[in-house]
Protein backbone atom coordinates (compact mmCIF):
# COMPACT_ATOMS: atom_id res chain seq x y z
CA UNK A 1 0.00 0.00 0.00
CA UNK A 2 1.26 3.27 -0.70
CA UNK A 3 1.22 5.78 1.94
CA UNK A 4 2.05 9.04 2.37
CA UNK A 5 5.49 10.89 3.57
CA UNK A 6 3.32 12.73 5.97
CA UNK A 7 1.43 9.88 7.30
CA UNK A 8 3.25 10.42 10.80
CA UNK A 9 1.76 14.33 10.74
CA UNK A 10 -1.46 13.30 10.45
CA UNK A 11 -1.55 10.62 12.65
CA UNK A 12 -0.23 12.66 15.48
CA UNK A 13 -3.23 14.92 15.00
CA UNK A 14 -5.48 11.66 15.57
CA UNK A 15 -6.29 11.08 11.92
CA UNK A 16 -8.10 8.21 10.70
CA UNK A 17 -7.32 6.41 7.29
CA UNK A 18 -8.66 4.21 5.06
CA UNK A 19 -7.21 2.27 1.92
CA UNK A 20 -8.58 2.81 -1.52
CA UNK A 21 -6.97 0.85 -4.41
CA UNK A 22 -3.56 0.39 -2.50
CA UNK A 23 -3.48 3.99 -1.44
CA UNK A 24 -3.65 4.99 1.62
CA UNK A 25 -5.90 8.61 2.46
CA UNK A 26 -6.29 10.48 5.14
CA UNK A 27 -10.10 10.19 5.70
CA UNK A 28 -10.90 12.69 8.68
CA UNK A 29 -8.65 14.45 11.55
CA UNK A 30 -11.30 16.13 12.97
CA UNK A 31 -15.56 15.81 13.18
CA UNK A 32 -16.87 16.76 10.24
CA UNK A 33 -19.02 19.77 10.89
CA UNK A 34 -15.25 21.29 12.36
CA UNK A 35 -13.76 20.06 9.11
CA UNK A 36 -16.90 21.33 6.55
CA UNK A 37 -16.66 24.93 9.37
CA UNK A 38 -13.05 25.26 8.33
CA UNK A 39 -13.11 24.82 4.78
CA UNK A 40 -16.58 27.26 4.34
CA UNK A 41 -15.13 29.86 6.63
CA UNK A 42 -11.72 29.86 7.10
CA UNK A 43 -9.19 26.99 5.50
CA UNK A 44 -8.91 23.31 5.47
CA UNK A 45 -5.11 21.73 5.04
CA UNK A 46 -5.63 18.64 3.39
CA UNK A 47 -3.07 15.75 2.39
CA UNK A 48 -3.74 14.64 -0.86
CA UNK A 49 -0.64 12.84 -1.90
CA UNK A 50 -2.59 9.56 -2.70
CA UNK A 51 -2.86 11.31 -6.33
CA UNK A 52 -0.81 10.59 -8.69
CA UNK A 53 1.87 13.00 -9.96
CA UNK A 54 3.96 13.06 -13.28
CA UNK A 55 6.69 14.98 -14.60
CA UNK A 56 7.06 15.01 -18.18
CA UNK A 57 9.71 17.12 -20.74
CA UNK A 58 7.82 19.00 -22.88
CA UNK A 59 9.71 18.30 -25.88
CA UNK A 60 8.71 14.36 -25.91
CA UNK A 61 5.89 14.34 -23.36
CA UNK A 62 3.23 17.21 -24.80
CA UNK A 63 2.52 14.29 -27.82
CA UNK A 64 2.15 11.61 -25.01
CA UNK A 65 -0.32 13.44 -22.85
CA UNK A 66 -2.09 14.80 -25.70
CA UNK A 67 -2.65 11.01 -27.01
CA UNK A 68 -3.83 10.09 -23.68
CA UNK A 69 -6.25 12.84 -22.45
CA UNK A 70 -9.08 14.05 -23.40
CA UNK A 71 -8.50 17.68 -23.21
CA UNK A 72 -6.14 19.79 -25.59
CA UNK A 73 -2.67 19.06 -24.15
CA UNK A 74 -0.71 21.59 -26.76
CA UNK A 75 -2.60 24.63 -26.05
CA UNK A 76 -2.15 24.99 -22.39
CA UNK A 77 -0.34 28.29 -22.23
CA UNK A 78 2.72 28.68 -20.29
CA UNK A 79 1.48 28.46 -16.42
CA UNK A 80 -1.73 27.49 -16.95
CA UNK A 81 -3.93 24.20 -16.12
CA UNK A 82 -5.91 22.16 -17.76
CA UNK A 83 -8.57 19.87 -16.01
CA UNK A 84 -9.66 16.94 -18.08
CA UNK A 85 -9.95 13.46 -18.09
CA UNK A 86 -8.54 9.65 -18.98
CA UNK A 87 -10.81 7.26 -19.99
CA UNK A 88 -10.63 3.44 -21.29
CA UNK A 89 -10.63 2.41 -24.38
CA UNK A 90 -14.34 2.17 -23.76
CA UNK A 91 -14.44 6.10 -22.91
CA UNK A 92 -15.94 5.38 -19.63
CA UNK A 93 -13.53 7.48 -17.09
CA UNK A 94 -10.77 5.97 -15.35
CA UNK A 95 -9.00 9.55 -14.01
CA UNK A 96 -9.73 12.91 -13.40
CA UNK A 97 -6.51 15.14 -14.09
CA UNK A 98 -4.94 18.40 -14.12
CA UNK A 99 -1.98 19.08 -16.62
CA UNK A 100 0.07 21.83 -15.72
CA UNK A 101 2.28 23.39 -18.58
CA UNK A 102 5.22 24.93 -16.86
CA UNK A 103 7.66 25.58 -19.36
CA UNK A 104 9.79 23.10 -20.34
CA UNK A 105 7.53 20.31 -18.57
CA UNK A 106 4.21 19.48 -18.17
CA UNK A 107 3.12 18.10 -14.41
CA UNK A 108 0.69 15.10 -14.86
CA UNK A 109 -1.82 14.94 -11.41
CA UNK A 110 -4.00 12.27 -11.52
CA UNK A 111 -6.73 10.99 -9.18
CA UNK A 112 -8.49 7.94 -10.48
CA UNK A 113 -10.21 5.09 -9.54
CA UNK A 114 -7.91 2.32 -10.03
CA UNK A 115 -4.32 0.97 -8.78
CA UNK A 116 -1.27 3.05 -9.08
CA UNK A 117 -0.12 0.41 -11.10
CA UNK A 118 -3.19 -0.01 -13.51
CA UNK A 119 -2.28 3.67 -14.46
CA UNK A 120 1.24 2.80 -14.96
CA UNK A 121 0.24 0.04 -17.29
CA UNK A 122 -1.92 2.72 -19.19
CA UNK A 123 1.09 5.21 -19.57
CA UNK A 124 3.96 2.55 -19.98
CA UNK A 125 1.40 1.28 -23.26
CA UNK A 126 1.28 4.81 -24.36
CA UNK A 127 5.30 5.87 -24.37
CA UNK A 128 5.60 6.80 -20.95
CA UNK A 129 9.36 5.41 -21.11
CA UNK A 130 10.27 7.15 -24.35
CA UNK A 131 8.21 10.42 -23.20
CA UNK A 132 10.53 10.28 -20.53
CA UNK A 133 7.85 10.75 -17.91
CA UNK A 134 9.31 10.61 -13.97
CA UNK A 135 6.61 9.19 -11.79
CA UNK A 136 6.88 11.66 -8.72
CA UNK A 137 5.41 9.45 -6.57
CA UNK A 138 7.31 8.71 -2.97
CA UNK A 139 9.76 12.25 -3.84
CA UNK A 140 7.10 14.33 -3.53
CA UNK A 141 3.92 15.63 -1.50
CA UNK A 142 0.83 16.77 -2.62
CA UNK A 143 -0.98 19.50 -0.16
CA UNK A 144 -4.12 21.23 -0.43
CA UNK A 145 -5.27 24.50 1.35
CA UNK A 146 -8.72 25.38 0.79
CA UNK A 147 -11.04 28.11 2.03
CA UNK A 148 -11.96 31.75 2.05
CA UNK A 149 -9.20 32.40 4.20
CA UNK A 150 -6.49 30.13 1.78
CA UNK A 151 -5.01 32.98 0.21
CA UNK A 152 -3.60 34.25 3.56
CA UNK A 153 -1.71 31.20 3.89
CA UNK A 154 -0.21 30.92 0.52
CA UNK A 155 1.23 34.73 0.94
CA UNK A 156 2.74 34.16 4.09
CA UNK A 157 4.76 31.55 2.32
CA UNK A 158 5.69 32.89 -0.70
CA UNK A 159 4.62 36.46 -0.59
CA UNK A 160 2.34 38.54 -2.35
CA UNK A 161 3.28 37.78 -5.86
CA UNK A 162 0.64 34.69 -5.70
CA UNK A 163 -2.61 36.80 -5.09
CA UNK A 164 -2.36 37.56 -9.01
CA UNK A 165 -2.14 33.97 -9.98
CA UNK A 166 -5.61 33.29 -11.69
CA UNK A 167 -8.01 30.03 -10.98
CA UNK A 168 -5.94 26.88 -13.27
CA UNK A 169 -2.35 28.00 -13.13
CA UNK A 170 0.79 26.96 -11.53
CA UNK A 171 3.56 28.85 -10.46
CA UNK A 172 7.13 27.59 -8.95
CA UNK A 173 8.40 29.06 -5.41
CA UNK A 174 11.19 28.64 -3.37
CA UNK A 175 10.97 26.88 0.24
CA UNK A 176 14.09 25.89 2.34
CA UNK A 177 16.22 25.51 -0.79
CA UNK A 178 13.91 23.74 -2.73
CA UNK A 179 11.39 24.42 -5.78
CA UNK A 180 7.90 24.02 -4.64
CA UNK A 181 5.04 24.05 -7.48
CA UNK A 182 1.79 26.00 -6.31
CA UNK A 183 -1.08 25.27 -8.58
CA UNK A 184 -4.08 27.56 -7.82
CA UNK A 185 -6.74 25.21 -8.42
CA UNK A 186 -9.48 23.10 -6.06
CA UNK A 187 -12.81 21.49 -6.34
CA UNK A 188 -14.80 23.39 -3.35
CA UNK A 189 -15.87 26.58 -4.43
CA UNK A 190 -13.71 28.40 -2.16
CA UNK A 191 -10.02 29.69 -2.65
CA UNK A 192 -7.73 26.69 -3.69
CA UNK A 193 -4.16 25.92 -3.34
CA UNK A 194 -2.26 22.39 -4.31
CA UNK A 195 1.28 22.45 -3.37
CA UNK A 196 3.41 20.09 -4.71
CA UNK A 197 6.53 19.66 -2.80
CA UNK A 198 9.64 17.35 -2.48
CA UNK A 199 9.73 15.41 0.15
CA UNK A 200 13.13 16.52 1.61
CA UNK A 201 11.03 19.81 2.96
CA UNK A 202 7.77 18.11 3.23
CA UNK A 203 7.21 18.16 7.37
CA UNK A 204 8.76 21.34 7.45
CA UNK A 205 6.22 22.94 4.76
CA UNK A 206 3.17 21.09 6.20
CA UNK A 207 4.30 22.65 10.01
CA UNK A 208 4.02 26.17 8.77
CA UNK A 209 0.80 25.83 6.78
CA UNK A 210 -0.81 24.23 9.61
CA UNK A 211 0.60 26.85 12.13
CA UNK A 212 -0.45 29.65 9.68
CA UNK A 213 -4.16 28.12 8.92
CA UNK A 214 -4.68 27.69 12.77
CA UNK A 215 -3.55 31.28 12.91
CA UNK A 216 -6.33 31.75 10.12
CA UNK A 217 -8.96 30.05 12.54
CA UNK A 218 -8.72 26.51 10.08
CA UNK A 219 -7.07 22.85 10.72
CA UNK A 220 -6.55 20.13 9.09
CA UNK A 221 -8.97 18.17 7.51
CA UNK A 222 -9.27 14.71 6.06
CA UNK A 223 -10.39 13.88 2.33
CA UNK A 224 -13.83 12.73 2.99
CA UNK A 225 -15.44 15.91 3.87
CA UNK A 226 -13.92 17.32 0.28
CA UNK A 227 -16.35 14.77 -1.25
CA UNK A 228 -19.18 16.68 0.48
CA UNK A 229 -17.41 20.31 -0.51
CA UNK A 230 -17.41 18.90 -4.03
CA UNK A 231 -21.27 17.86 -4.51
CA UNK A 232 -21.69 21.36 -2.58
CA UNK A 233 -19.74 23.49 -4.65
CA UNK A 234 -20.73 20.61 -7.93
CA UNK A 235 -17.40 20.06 -8.77
CA UNK A 236 -16.64 16.82 -10.62
CA UNK A 237 -15.94 13.77 -8.29
CA UNK A 238 -14.61 10.89 -9.91
CA UNK A 239 -14.35 8.77 -6.55
CA UNK A 240 -18.47 9.60 -6.45
CA UNK A 241 -20.63 10.24 -9.09
CA UNK A 242 -17.36 9.46 -11.53
CA UNK A 243 -17.06 5.60 -10.18
CA UNK A 244 -20.73 5.17 -10.36
CA UNK A 245 -21.61 6.62 -13.31
CA UNK A 246 -18.47 6.60 -15.44
CA UNK A 247 -19.80 7.71 -18.74
CA UNK A 248 -18.43 11.52 -19.22
CA UNK A 249 -21.39 12.41 -21.68
CA UNK A 250 -23.95 11.23 -18.66
CA UNK A 251 -21.90 13.27 -16.14
CA UNK A 252 -22.03 16.64 -18.18
CA UNK A 253 -18.01 16.75 -18.47
CA UNK A 254 -17.88 17.54 -22.49
CA UNK A 255 -16.38 20.76 -21.51
CA UNK A 256 -13.31 18.55 -20.50
CA UNK A 257 -12.82 17.37 -23.95
CA UNK A 258 -11.54 18.52 -27.18
CA UNK A 259 -13.80 16.68 -29.64
CA UNK A 260 -11.84 17.68 -32.73
CA UNK A 261 -8.69 15.96 -31.86
CA UNK A 262 -8.65 13.46 -33.95
CA UNK A 263 -7.19 10.76 -30.80
CA UNK A 264 -7.73 10.63 -27.36
CA UNK A 265 -7.60 7.15 -24.95
CA UNK A 266 -11.42 6.29 -25.45
CA UNK A 267 -11.31 8.86 -28.43
CA UNK A 268 -14.30 6.80 -30.38
CA UNK A 269 -16.46 5.35 -27.85
CA UNK A 270 -16.83 9.05 -26.46
CA UNK A 271 -17.60 10.45 -30.34
CA UNK A 272 -20.31 7.69 -31.11
CA UNK A 273 -22.09 7.67 -27.70
CA UNK A 274 -22.08 11.54 -28.31
CA UNK A 275 -23.07 11.06 -31.97
CA UNK A 276 -26.09 8.65 -30.76
CA UNK A 277 -27.76 11.65 -28.41
CA UNK A 278 -27.77 11.47 -24.77
CA UNK A 279 -30.43 9.66 -22.90
CA UNK A 280 -29.37 10.12 -19.41
CA UNK A 281 -27.74 13.24 -17.94
CA UNK A 282 -26.81 13.67 -13.89
CA UNK A 283 -28.70 16.93 -12.03
CA UNK A 284 -28.94 18.03 -8.56
CA UNK A 285 -31.37 17.36 -6.51
CA UNK A 286 -32.52 17.89 -2.58
CA UNK A 287 -34.44 16.77 -0.01
CA UNK A 288 -36.74 18.55 2.17
CA UNK A 289 -35.76 19.87 5.79
CA UNK A 290 -35.42 17.48 8.00
CA UNK A 291 -35.69 14.69 5.70
CA UNK A 292 -32.89 12.06 5.92
CA UNK A 293 -34.23 9.82 2.98
CA UNK A 294 -32.16 11.50 0.12
CA UNK A 295 -29.26 8.60 -0.17
CA UNK A 296 -27.24 7.28 -2.83
CA UNK A 297 -28.94 4.22 -4.70
CA UNK A 298 -32.62 5.84 -3.40
CA UNK A 299 -34.91 5.38 -6.48
CA UNK A 300 -36.68 9.11 -7.96
CA UNK A 301 -40.36 8.09 -8.39
CA UNK A 302 -42.85 10.29 -11.08
CA UNK A 303 -45.81 9.38 -11.54
CA UNK A 304 -45.59 5.55 -9.75
CA UNK A 305 -43.29 4.61 -12.16
CA UNK A 306 -39.25 5.21 -11.04
CA UNK A 307 -37.30 7.14 -13.48
CA UNK A 308 -34.04 8.45 -11.41
CA UNK A 309 -31.70 6.83 -9.09
CA UNK A 310 -29.37 8.80 -6.43
CA UNK A 311 -25.87 8.52 -7.48
CA UNK A 312 -24.24 10.51 -4.33
CA UNK A 313 -25.25 12.51 -1.66
CA UNK A 314 -24.21 14.85 1.26
CA UNK A 315 -25.60 17.03 4.18
CA UNK A 316 -25.34 20.97 3.85
CA UNK A 317 -24.81 22.54 6.09
CA UNK A 318 -25.21 25.87 4.01
CA UNK A 319 -28.62 24.68 3.08
CA UNK A 320 -29.52 22.41 6.35
CA UNK A 321 -30.44 19.90 4.04
CA UNK A 322 -29.67 16.90 1.93
CA UNK A 323 -28.89 17.33 -1.30
CA UNK A 324 -27.52 14.67 -4.12
CA UNK A 325 -27.26 13.94 -7.52
CA UNK A 326 -29.23 11.61 -9.68
CA UNK A 327 -29.47 10.28 -13.37
CA UNK A 328 -32.67 11.27 -14.48
CA UNK A 329 -34.02 10.90 -18.54
CA UNK A 330 -32.87 13.92 -20.59
CA UNK A 331 -36.34 14.89 -21.04
CA UNK A 332 -37.03 14.61 -17.47
CA UNK A 333 -33.41 16.50 -16.27
CA UNK A 334 -34.31 20.10 -15.28
CA UNK A 335 -34.50 22.23 -12.27
CA UNK A 336 -37.51 23.04 -11.01
CA UNK A 337 -39.56 20.01 -10.76
CA UNK A 338 -40.77 17.96 -7.78
CA UNK A 339 -40.49 14.26 -7.75
CA UNK A 340 -41.27 11.05 -4.88
CA UNK A 341 -38.29 9.72 -2.84
CA UNK A 342 -38.04 5.93 -2.40
CA UNK A 343 -41.52 5.06 -3.62
CA UNK A 344 -44.42 6.05 -5.92
CA UNK A 345 -46.21 8.78 -3.01
CA UNK A 346 -43.20 8.90 -1.20
CA UNK A 347 -41.44 12.29 0.39
CA UNK A 348 -41.00 14.72 -2.07
CA UNK A 349 -37.60 15.44 -4.32
CA UNK A 350 -36.77 18.42 -6.20
CA UNK A 351 -34.45 18.96 -8.77
CA UNK A 352 -32.48 22.00 -8.24
CA UNK A 353 -30.03 24.18 -10.08
CA UNK A 354 -26.21 23.67 -8.97
CA UNK A 355 -24.28 24.97 -7.63
CA UNK A 356 -26.63 25.45 -4.69
CA UNK A 357 -24.44 27.33 -2.88
CA UNK A 358 -22.65 30.52 -3.16
CA UNK A 359 -18.95 30.68 -1.67
CA UNK A 360 -17.84 33.08 0.28
CA UNK A 361 -14.86 33.16 -1.22
CA UNK A 362 -16.63 34.64 -4.12
CA UNK A 363 -17.34 37.66 -1.74
CA UNK A 364 -13.78 38.49 -1.52
CA UNK A 365 -11.73 40.26 -3.79
CA UNK A 366 -7.92 40.03 -3.35
CA UNK A 367 -7.11 42.58 -5.73
CA UNK A 368 -8.61 44.76 -2.68
CA UNK A 369 -7.23 43.39 0.36
CA UNK B 1 -58.26 16.38 -12.39
CA UNK B 2 -55.78 16.85 -9.80
CA UNK B 3 -53.64 14.69 -11.01
CA UNK B 4 -53.62 15.81 -15.02
CA UNK B 5 -53.26 19.40 -13.52
CA UNK B 6 -50.01 18.47 -11.80
CA UNK B 7 -49.10 16.55 -14.85
CA UNK B 8 -49.25 19.91 -17.06
CA UNK B 9 -47.86 22.37 -14.70
CA UNK B 10 -44.76 19.98 -15.08
CA UNK B 11 -44.78 19.92 -18.68
CA UNK B 12 -45.56 23.30 -18.59
CA UNK B 13 -41.87 24.02 -16.15
CA UNK B 14 -39.86 21.73 -18.56
CA UNK B 15 -41.26 23.42 -21.44
CA UNK B 16 -41.23 27.08 -20.72
CA UNK B 17 -37.37 26.08 -18.83
CA UNK B 18 -35.72 23.89 -22.06
CA UNK B 19 -36.88 27.26 -24.18
CA UNK B 20 -35.10 29.66 -22.01
CA UNK B 21 -32.20 27.07 -21.83
CA UNK B 22 -32.19 26.91 -25.62
CA UNK B 23 -32.13 30.14 -26.72
CA UNK B 24 -29.34 31.53 -23.98
CA UNK B 25 -27.17 28.71 -24.75
CA UNK B 26 -27.34 29.41 -28.94
CA UNK B 27 -26.57 32.76 -27.98
CA UNK B 28 -23.61 32.22 -25.79
CA UNK B 29 -22.15 29.86 -28.22
CA UNK B 30 -22.57 32.55 -31.13
CA UNK B 31 -21.31 35.70 -28.62
CA UNK B 32 -18.33 33.40 -26.95
CA UNK B 33 -17.32 31.69 -30.22
CA UNK B 34 -17.46 28.24 -27.99
CA UNK B 35 -16.31 25.21 -29.33
CA UNK B 36 -19.38 23.09 -27.83
CA UNK B 37 -22.79 22.15 -29.47
CA UNK B 38 -25.75 23.45 -27.00
CA UNK B 39 -26.34 20.04 -26.00
CA UNK B 40 -22.78 19.83 -25.22
CA UNK B 41 -23.35 22.04 -22.59
CA UNK B 42 -24.45 21.07 -19.33
CA UNK B 43 -26.40 23.24 -17.44
CA UNK B 44 -24.66 23.18 -14.09
CA UNK B 45 -21.41 23.53 -15.73
CA UNK B 46 -19.46 26.10 -14.07
CA UNK B 47 -19.22 29.43 -16.12
CA UNK B 48 -16.58 30.93 -15.10
CA UNK B 49 -13.00 29.78 -13.64
CA UNK B 50 -13.55 25.83 -14.13
CA UNK B 51 -16.02 24.69 -16.53
CA UNK B 52 -16.45 26.50 -19.59
CA UNK B 53 -13.57 28.46 -18.50
CA UNK B 54 -14.51 32.04 -18.92
CA UNK B 55 -13.17 35.20 -17.48
CA UNK B 56 -14.25 38.55 -16.27
CA UNK B 57 -14.63 40.30 -19.82
CA UNK B 58 -16.71 37.44 -20.43
CA UNK B 59 -18.74 37.35 -17.49
CA UNK B 60 -19.90 41.03 -18.89
CA UNK B 61 -20.74 39.36 -22.05
CA UNK B 62 -23.15 36.70 -20.84
CA UNK B 63 -25.20 39.08 -18.68
CA UNK B 64 -25.61 41.22 -21.99
CA UNK B 65 -26.62 38.03 -23.64
CA UNK B 66 -28.78 37.26 -21.00
CA UNK B 67 -30.22 40.68 -20.74
CA UNK B 68 -30.83 41.20 -24.33
CA UNK B 69 -32.28 37.37 -24.87
CA UNK B 70 -34.92 37.62 -22.32
CA UNK B 71 -35.32 41.78 -21.54
CA UNK B 72 -34.37 41.54 -17.76
CA UNK B 73 -32.03 43.51 -15.99
CA UNK B 74 -29.18 41.47 -14.02
CA UNK B 75 -28.03 43.65 -10.52
CA UNK B 76 -24.55 45.77 -10.29
CA UNK B 77 -23.22 42.45 -8.13
CA UNK B 78 -24.35 39.23 -10.42
CA UNK B 79 -21.55 36.99 -9.17
CA UNK B 80 -24.74 34.74 -7.67
CA UNK B 81 -26.39 34.72 -10.49
CA UNK B 82 -23.60 33.94 -13.08
CA UNK B 83 -22.38 30.16 -11.46
CA UNK B 84 -24.00 28.12 -14.16
CA UNK B 85 -26.59 28.74 -17.24
CA UNK B 86 -29.17 26.68 -14.49
CA UNK B 87 -29.00 29.52 -11.78
CA UNK B 88 -28.89 32.21 -14.86
CA UNK B 89 -31.77 30.75 -15.77
CA UNK B 90 -33.43 30.96 -12.47
CA UNK B 91 -32.88 34.40 -12.05
CA UNK B 92 -34.25 35.29 -15.70
CA UNK B 93 -37.49 33.22 -14.26
CA UNK B 94 -38.08 35.20 -11.46
CA UNK B 95 -37.59 38.67 -12.94
CA UNK B 96 -40.13 37.12 -15.85
CA UNK B 97 -42.53 35.94 -12.93
CA UNK B 98 -42.15 39.39 -11.58
CA UNK B 99 -42.70 41.34 -14.54
CA UNK B 100 -45.86 39.70 -15.07
CA UNK B 101 -45.81 36.10 -16.54
CA UNK B 102 -43.50 34.77 -19.85
CA UNK B 103 -42.64 37.38 -22.51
Amino acid sequence: MRTSPLRGKFAALGAAFNEQHGREIVTRVADRAAEYAAVRDAVGLTDFSFVQTFRVPEAKGMDFLDSLLAGNVPRIRFGRVLHTFLADEDGMLVGDCYVANNDQEFLFLCESIVPDQEILRVLQGCGMQEAGVEDMAGSYVLLGLDGPRAWEVVKEVFGADVLGLPYLSVEVYPFEGQSVYLFRAGKTGEFGYLLLAPVTVAEALFNKLHDLAQKSGGRCCGFEIHQDLRLEGRFFNIHAEGRRVRDPLVLGLQWMVDFDKENFRGAGAIKQRRADGGKQKIIGVAAAPGSRDLARDAKIFDQGQPVAEVVTDCFSYVLDRQIGLAVFPVELAYAGLTFQLGAPGGPPVNTISMPPIMPKSLKVKLDEV
Amino acid sequence: MLLLALMTSTQDIIRRRAQIISTFKEELIRRLNLPLTAQDIHEDVSLLGSGLGLDSLDALEIILCAEGCFKVKFPEDSMAHLRSINTIVDFVIAEQDKQGGQP
